[in-house]
């Protein structure tokens, strides 16, 4: 990072916490500090909702796994316009008429409060701990980026968003959230012309998307199925619509962006405008991943993207051997792509199939060779296991792009992460002082002093976020089990919903055993088979609506039992 | 707290109804869809 740099990515945080802050004036009421008094316009609730969904390691990780395994990722969001059609029509128009302001308060009154306490608690431990994983996981990329501690980073990152959703409420973080957004489009797209840029001369725009091709990195779409396969267009339709169900229909940071708008047409409109905008944009970032594998076909990567895991083994005896191989490999896969791209310009089928039979062959080697080096790290003392796809994107904006870009990049990735943890931390506090504060703690206290709690609790909910962060580093391989978190929880909470809008007899006894039955049905699933954690949330869900009806049906005392306020 | 105010439910600002854009939505999904597994045949 040069002056420029630092002067694009300083200016840029700044402006905007600034502006952020400038928008969230009078925010001096609790339902203006936690829904923005249902003022909110549909484009920024939009970009927010996009915002809080996109985290840094979306962008560092999805163009690293272009590079590694092509665009079929793009698939995992198929599912994501019918869950917006369905959220749309069903849920969107009942918590706006329920005059709620959180999801799980919805779930009082149309069940009861066991119900609605059983939610809250999930939904505070499961994004608590994401809440951690949100600041940590960028921090550790972005140390070995800019070689700054990892506890830098992430109390950096983790100050900037403290201090402007605890003073601004859900008007700063919306701001934020818009202007995060224009940076990070702007990033993206001038990080892919930068790309097309710096391919040789010889090898035009056309050559390089027609060897990403050859190279299997366009596989947008596959069609066969596995239940352990993650990306398939079946999975991504059927596996991905429960998710995002979840996500939008469920998760409190989510569902409180969409309840700020003016209207319920607004609120309809800042998801429709997701469910059109995300796969594009999803599949823009995969292809900068496929384009930077291209540019890579022809620049030599490092063995290893990891600069300090490089170092590491470097220092040992195999790998002199192991560099002459990948040398060579590279050399005789780069002479490939160039007589791939000359045959094709030549129309010379014949030369065609051969060049591209050589290419597959030093692909081969050389990915055997990556492979080794990454089993190395393990070896000499690093992390067993060990894969570099996360440092992919980052180290080749680091390495090539110009002087500006690296740090206007940069900003990109403190700019994602800001606004997916701002998100979080803010609808934690949401639900910690609604769901817990007012109902079990204080009831019937002045707006002022619920004010007052709400900002208490952000601050509270920001600093476990960062002092989290700081232990994630030493949870080692944990770090991945809490990553799955998110699905682990979220069949459960759909499970719940589905039985509040769609089952009229159902009452709360019945869903909160059902509750149980299903977490204890999607934990076994997780421990005991290796299904995909994409398939956790459908079967999380039919077991929680089977043993709430079962439970309806077969023992109609609950039937009986006093309902909530509120029909489904 | 303040019980929340009542939000108005409007008609959408194009195509008349919801229905009719939650259609358009899916169309759009199918045609995505399609889109993104011509492209796969066309570059594999």
């Amino acid at each position: 990072m040069r002056p420029l740099d630092w002067i694009v990515l300083v200016t840029t945080l700044f402006s905007i916490v600034a502006y952020g802050l400038y928008r969230s004036r009078g925010s001096n009421t609790v339902d203006r500090y936690l829904l923005a008094g249902k003022t909110m316009p549909w484009y920024a609730m939009a970009l927010s909702i996009m915002a809080t969904q996109a985290s840094a390691i979306t962008f560092i990780s999805t163009t690293g796994q272009a590079y590694t395994d092509g665009m079929r990722f793009v698939q995992f969001y198929f599912g994501l316009p019918i869950a917006m059609i369905i959220i749309c029509a069903t849920v969107v128009p009942v918590f706006h008429r329920a005059k709620v302001y959180t999801a799980y308060e919805y779930l009082e009154k149309r069940f009861d409060s066991k119900t609605r306490i059983l939610a809250s608690l999930i939904f505070l431990f499961q994004r608590g701990l994401s809440a951690g994983m949100t600041i940590y996981a960028p921090a550790i990329v972005l140390s070995i980026i800019l070689g700054w501690p990892e506890r830098m980073t992430t109390s950096i990152m983790g100050a900037i968003v403290v201090t402007y959703t605890v003073l601004g409420g859900i008007k700063a973080v919306t701001w934020s959230d818009v202007q995060q957004m224009c940076v990070i489009f702007l990033g993206l797209i001038i990080a892919l012309v930068t790309v097309f840029v710096l391919l040789p001369n010889s090898v035009s725009i056309s050559d390089a998307v027609y060897l990403a091709g050859s190279a299997g990195r366009l596989n947008a779409v596959t069609t066969n199925f596995t239940w352990n396969d993650r990306f398939n267009l079946w999975s991504g339709l059927f596996g991905g619509t429960f998710l995002f169900l979840s996500y939008f229909g469920c998760d409190q940071s989510q569902v409180q962006r969409y309840l700020t708008g003016k209207s319920i047409s607004e609120s309809r409109l800042s998801l429709l405008f997701n469910a059109v905008a995300k796969i594009p944009m999803q599949f823009f970032i995969l292809f900068i991943g496929a384009m930077v594998f291209v540019f890579y076909l022809f620049a030599q990567p490092p063995v290893i993207f990891h600069r300090a895991e490089l170092a590491r083994i470097q220092t040992r005896p195999e790998y002199a051997g192991l560099e002459q191989r990948y040398n060579r490999a590279f050399e005789h896969r780069r002479d490939a792509a160039l007589a791939i791209a000359q045959a094709r310009h030549a129309s010379d089928d014949a030369t065609l199939e051969r060049t591209r039979q050589e290419y597959r062959v030093a692909e081969s080697e050389l990915n055997e060779v990556h492979s080794e080096a990454q089993t190395l790290v393990g070896v000499a003392g690093g992390e067993k296991g060990f894969t570099d796809t996360n440092y992919i994107f980052l180290s080749f904006v680091t390495r090539y792009l110009p002087v500006g870009i690296v740090g206007l990049v940069i900003a990109v990735i403190f700019a994602a992460t800001m606004s997916a943890s701002s998100g979080e931390i803010n609808s934690l506090a949401t639900v910690a002082i609604v769901d817990i504060y007012r109902r079990y703690v204080k009831q019937g206290a002045s707006d002022h002093h619920y004010l007052v709690a709400s900002r208490w609790a952000t601050l509270f909910w920001g600093v476990y976020a960062v002092l989290f962060a700081g232990l994630a580093g030493r949870m080692g391989s944990l770090i991945v089990a809490v990553n799955k978190i998110g699905s682990l929880f979220y069949g459960t909470l759909l499970g719940c919903f589905v039985l509040a809008f769609v089952f009229r007899r159902v009452r709360g006894t019945a869903t909160f055993f059902g509750m149980l039955v299903g977490e204890a049905a999607i934990l076994s699933t997780a421990a005991f088979t290796d299904v995909s954690w994409l398939w956790y949330n459908p079967i999380g869900c039919a077991v929680v609506v089977i043993t709430a009806l079962g439970i309806t049906y077969l023992l109609p005392g609950d039937a009986s039992t006093a309902p909530g306020t509120l029909p489904a | 707290m303040p019980e929340l105010r009542e939000v108005p439910d409007e008609a959408p600002p194009f195509l008349g109804t919801w229905k009719r854009v939650y259609i358009g939505v899916a169309i759009y999904l199918i045609a995505v869809i399609a889109g993104a597994y011509l492209f796969t045949r066309a570059y594999r």
